[in-house]
């Protein structure tokens, strides 16, 4: 089945890395496929071009003046913490959650698989004051921890069926090898089934790091203090002009501010992705 | 599938086996189901509650039972926002689909101009959705936006013209934002889903004398199915969801012809103050996405064979 | 594996355990007597923290701690921790929520020490007004806004008017806005917000006043939306926009746009608020042609009117310190801190002290003092819902009469049908 293909998937590949390269059944000649990356690359960028001719020194001084009470770069270290946290919850939660699901089966668990999916299925908006006063009542309402396991449990659906599709090709066979050479259920599950789940477990993080470090609204009803504004709350306050309007070049400004950390991450982990789905199971 | 040949394995102790293993599994998923009781389903709780009371945000509530969801179906604006969105949905859906499929295989290149593609296309699901809204609307601004002044200088369409005045242009340039904006997500899944369909396959199919386009669709997409249900699923949660694009960039109109649902759950609770009428609103719709998501796993069930 | 399985179960309570802990540490926004809670909206911004350290540094018992909360969020914050009951010890609001908050109790009542302020009576009228309900009082005003047309003095010249010698009346407006709309080369004669309601009511509904009539009766009990002053105020803005005399983007704009097309100098009148003239000024992307402002006319000439807008400070009820609370209010009510708004181009509530440390300021400020003196504001506790909705009644009512293809007169029958409904169903 699919499972034992995968499986010798990963050694095909190396091998067709170290073979001469072989006419591949490419769809497209390669001038066609060059003309059609570079303008759909335009079409792309052309927005985030918008943005960045809205950033000038001014708005930049503007921006990071602290002297209204909020700072961008206390904002952008509490939007760290927050983003940090949840994505480390998120991943942990749902990478031993979707292992449970998927290989140590209990009753009930179809149960649980179905209420982490409705979870992405009401609008924030709707949750957000029994939600408050839930943080109050344990104590963690105007706290960073609490807005970051709060974002945790709402990326919690998404991390779960990510990972899904990782654990679900792993063969059992593996899983077997493992054990055989001694190891417990979760050491199996730690040096072999990881290294293969790592482009699932990369695209978790990733996504529930993006999704933290742009959330306003939780970040927004659950503060208080100001000293603990995530960035996009104070680039929204940053940027407002009096009375219905925006700054639209300090807006950009600070949203080009947002951006830059996410872009770094993206790049860091990619590489991460990229050679999770060659190595592996090899090892 | 898997748990078939787990189940079967063990030929000594079996309950015993799996019974430890069961543990094992509860115990592993604890930490999940700590933050979800506490985080989502205790606060659900509390918007069902709400949504049988009528409750105006600052006052005290009063129980009026079902009398909220009984005043949704005569909701004439909310009815025409839940057609709307459903509209809006079926229209964003293949489009993004049909992309990502595009853009995966263009990109599945093993070069490193493909993956510098390959960021270039991801990189707007970078952005928060907001601060998208905000540069697609600044851009499509009749004689201050950049791209009308563009495309007017180089006389495609009137730059004085009023794109958000008319219901397809408006339409138009959220599909087009949205599009931009969440397509480099999904070509990332799709992608990830190709790659780990081995070569041999198609190559099997292609010996045996398929063409391209048979390959694709009697192997690689059957093979797809999880990767497909996962994007599919999402998918259409996030559009039955959409807000923020619309609230930014046309705010409900022109004459409230884009107005969503979670537009007037919105207006509902935090304009006209009447949250548990909102609450009532949001559990309907809460509903509706759980019967069409479960629609959709269930078409797309997880079937290996090939 | 049973050393596995405990390992874990005590990785999960440490974690459970310094969550709790970390959580017991780090929360607490100050319910101690000697610390005031202040929530003010961005608007609020430019002075607020400088207004905090004057009170800080004059008080020794009771110190200050300021939340700057986005406008359009303020009311969702606010009332969603109130409803949590974590309300603030001090709130500044829109004054068009104040009847709403008193209404349903979320506001203190402070009758009595409003009573004794030497000042009571030196305020804006209308801030005044929107901090009493039913008789009691539950908020101060704050800070002041007023509505006031503008109008580009180089494309006035360029259109054969008179530069100093802005329109009296709507009917004048109308004309001079046709002549620099016949300038041509995108220069337009009027602009203004069409698809945000509460940019209206601030900007469109002081026509209606001017001319005698309201969209509200002074009790906030009948709608008055199919008045003829309405009605007027409406034709005058539809012939404007059948004649191409406005540009396109004001059908679909909510809020920034006209302003901005304004700024560029591609409009003629423009009429917005006081808190525009920074912008203007703006060094760097500021207004580069000649510019002035005038009080809004009505019908006839010498009628003029304004929309007070601006906040109105109050205490909510559940606040853990409303001592404390009640220093602050009158604190920035009075001559010292309204002196620090004026210095940061934020108008003063304080009638009495306007001419001595407001006007001086800009030679435009005279303008806009007069304006807050005949300031007008609707009072009702659906304030929000009939004219700040963008998609409400009000909103409605102008995107159908001006931009639609049926008549004024329907339009403004079937809104007064909407507004009278909802007004029923509050006040019934």
């Amino acid at each position: 089945m699919t499972a034992t293909i995968t499986a010798t998937s990963t050694i095909t590949d190396q091998i067709h890395r170290e073979m001469p390269k072989r006419r591949r059944t490419h769809v497209l000649p390669r001038a066609a496929w060059w003309v059609v990356c570079i303008c759909l690359a335009v079409l792309f960028l052309y927005p985030i071009g918008v943005m960045l001719s809205q950033v000038t020194p001014g708005n930049v001084a503007k921006v990071t003046d602290a002297s209204r009470g909020i700072s961008v770069l206390q904002s952008l270290g509490n939007s760290a913490f927050v983003s940090c946290l949840a994505t480390a919850v998120t991943v942990v939660a749902s990478t031993l959650a979707r292992y449970a699901f998927a290989k140590l089966p209990y009753r009930g668990s179809r149960v649980g698989f179905f209420v982490t999916l409705i979870t992405f299925m009401v609008p924030f908006q709707a949750i957000i004051t029994p939600l408050y006063i839930v943080l109050r009542q344990i104590g963690l309402q105007n706290n960073l921890v609490g807005v970051a396991l709060v974002l945790a449990t709402f990326n919690l659906p998404l991390g779960i069926f990510l990972m899904r599709n990782s654990f679900a090709t792993i063969p059992t066979s593996l899983e077997e090898a493992a054990q055989l050479d001694g190891a417990s259920t979760l050491g199996a599950m730690w040096r072999v089934m990881l290294p293969v789940a790592a482009p699932g477990l990369v695209s978790t993080a990733l996504l529930s790091f993006f999704a933290a470090w742009n959330d306003f609204f939780a970040a927004l009803i659950l503060i208080t203090d100001q000293h603990l504004y995530t960035l996009p709350v104070s680039i929204g306050i940053l940027s407002a002009q009096p009375n219905f309007g925006i700054n639209f070049g300090l807006m950009q400004t600070g949203v080009m501010i947002t951006v830059i950390p996410c872009v770094i991450v993206y790049l860091v982990l990619q590489r991460y992705y990229v050679a999770g789905l060659l190595g592996g199971a090899l090892k | 599938m898997t748990e078939l040949i787990t189940r079967a394995r063990p030929r000594f102790g079996r309950h015993r086996m799996a019974r430890r293993r069961g543990l094992l599994g509860f115990l592993l998923s604890v930490p999940a189901f700590v933050l979800l009781a506490l985080f989502f389903v205790w606060p659900l709780c509390g918007t069902i509650y709400m949504s049988l009371t009528d409750w105006p945000l600052l006052g005290s509530p009063s129980f009026v039972g079902l009398e909220n969801y009984v005043q949704a179906f005569r909701d004439g604006q909310f009815l025409q926002a839940v057609g709307f969105t459903l509209f809006y949905t079926i229209v964003i859906t293949p489009i993004l689909l049909v992309l990502a499929f595009g853009l995966a295989f263009l990109v599945r290149r093993r070069t490193r101009a493909a993956r510098v593609f390959q960021t270039v296309y991801f990189l707007p699901v970078v952005i928060g959705l907001a601060s998208g809204s905000y540069i697609w609307q600044f851009m499509w601004q009749s004689d201050i936006g950049p791209t009308t002044t563009l495309l007017g200088d180089l006389g495609i369409l009137d730059p004085t013209k009023n794109f958000f005045a008319n219901f397809w242009s408006a339409f138009a340039i959220v599909v087009g934002m949205v599009t931009w904006k969440v397509v480099g997500l999904q070509m990332l899944l799709v992608l990830s889903g190709i790659q780990s369909i081995p070569d041999e396959v198609t190559e099997a199919a292609r010996i045996d004398g398929a063409n391209a386009w048979q390959a694709f669709w009697h192997i690689t997409v059957p093979l797809l199915r999880p990767t497909l249900a996962l994007v599919l699923v999402f998918s259409v949660a996030g559009s039955l969801l959409a807000f923020d694009q619309f609230y930014i960039m046309t705010v409900g109109g022109p004459s409230g012809s884009t107005l969503t649902a979670v537009y007037e759950i919105y207006r509902a609770g935090f304009v006209q103050f009447h949250v548990g009428y909102a609450s009532a609103l949001s559990i309907l719709l809460m509903l509706v996405l759980a019967l069409v998501s479960a629609g959709q796993m269930l078409l797309l069930r997880n079937s290996d064979n090939s | 594996m049973r050393r596995r399985t405990t390992a874990l179960l005590a990785v999960a309570a440490l974690t459970a355990a310094s969550v709790a802990m970390s959580g017991c540490s780090s929360s607490g926004s100050g319910s101690s007597s000697g610390t005031v809670s202040v929530w003010v909206r961005d608007s609020e911004s430019g002075f607020i923290n400088k207004l905090a350290k004057d009170f800080n540094e004059t008080h020794s018992d009771q110190k200050v701690k300021v939340t700057i909360i986005p406008s359009a969020d303020f009311v969702q914050k606010f009332g969603t921790a109130a409803a949590g009951g974590n309300a603030p010890d001090v709130a500044s609001m829109d004054l068009v929520y104040a009847p709403y908050f008193a209404s349903v109790g979320a506001l203190t009542d402070i009758s009595d020490k409003v009573k004794a302020l030497p000042w009571k009576d030196d305020m804006s009228p209308a801030h005044v007004a929107q901090g009493k309900y039913e008789g009691k009082t539950y908020a101060l005003p704050f800070t002041g806004d007023v509505s006031v047309m503008y109008y580009n003095k180089d494309l006035f010249t360029r259109a054969g008017l008179d530069p100093d010698d802005p329109p009296t009346t709507m009917s004048e407006v109308q004309a001079d806005a046709e002549k620099i709309a016949a300038l041509g080369n995108g220069t337009y004669g009027f602009a203004f917000s069409g698809a945000c309601g509460g940019c209206n009511i601030f900007s469109m509904t002081p026509s209606v006043w001017a001319s005698g009539g309201d969209v509200l009766s002074s009790n906030g009990m009948k709608a008055q939306l199919d008045s003829p002053e309405v009605g007027s105020v409406l034709t005058m803005y539809r012939d404007m926009w059948k004649k191409g005399v406005m540009p396109q983007l004001v059908q679909s704009d909510s809020g920034s746009n006209a302003g901005d097309a304004f700024k560029a100098g591609k409009v003629g009148i423009y009429n917005w608020g006081d808190f525009y003239l920074s912008s203007l000024t703006d060094k760097e992307n500021g207004a580069k042609f000649d510019w002035g402002v005038a009080l809004i006319p009505g019908a006839h000439t010498g009628e003029t009117a304004s929309f007070a807008g601006g906040d109105d400070i109050a205490i909510p009820s559940g606040a853990k310190n409303p001592d404390g609370a009640w220093e602050f209010l009158k604190w920035v009510t009075n001559k010292k801190a309204q002196q620090v708004m004026a210095d940061n181009g934020v108008m003063p509530i304080r009638l009495d002290l306007l001419k001595s440390i407001y006007t001086p300021k800009d030679s435009r400020n005279k303008v806009f003092a007069q304006a807050m003196a005949k300031g007008k504001v609707p009072y009702s506790t659906i304030e929000n819902e009939l004219f700040n909705d963008s998609n409400g009644v009000w909103s409605t009512l102008i995107q159908e009469a001006v931009f639609g293809s049926g008549t004024v007169d329907a339009a403004q029958a079937k809104a007064q049908k909407s507004a009278q409904a909802l007004l029923d169903k509050n006040n019934g």
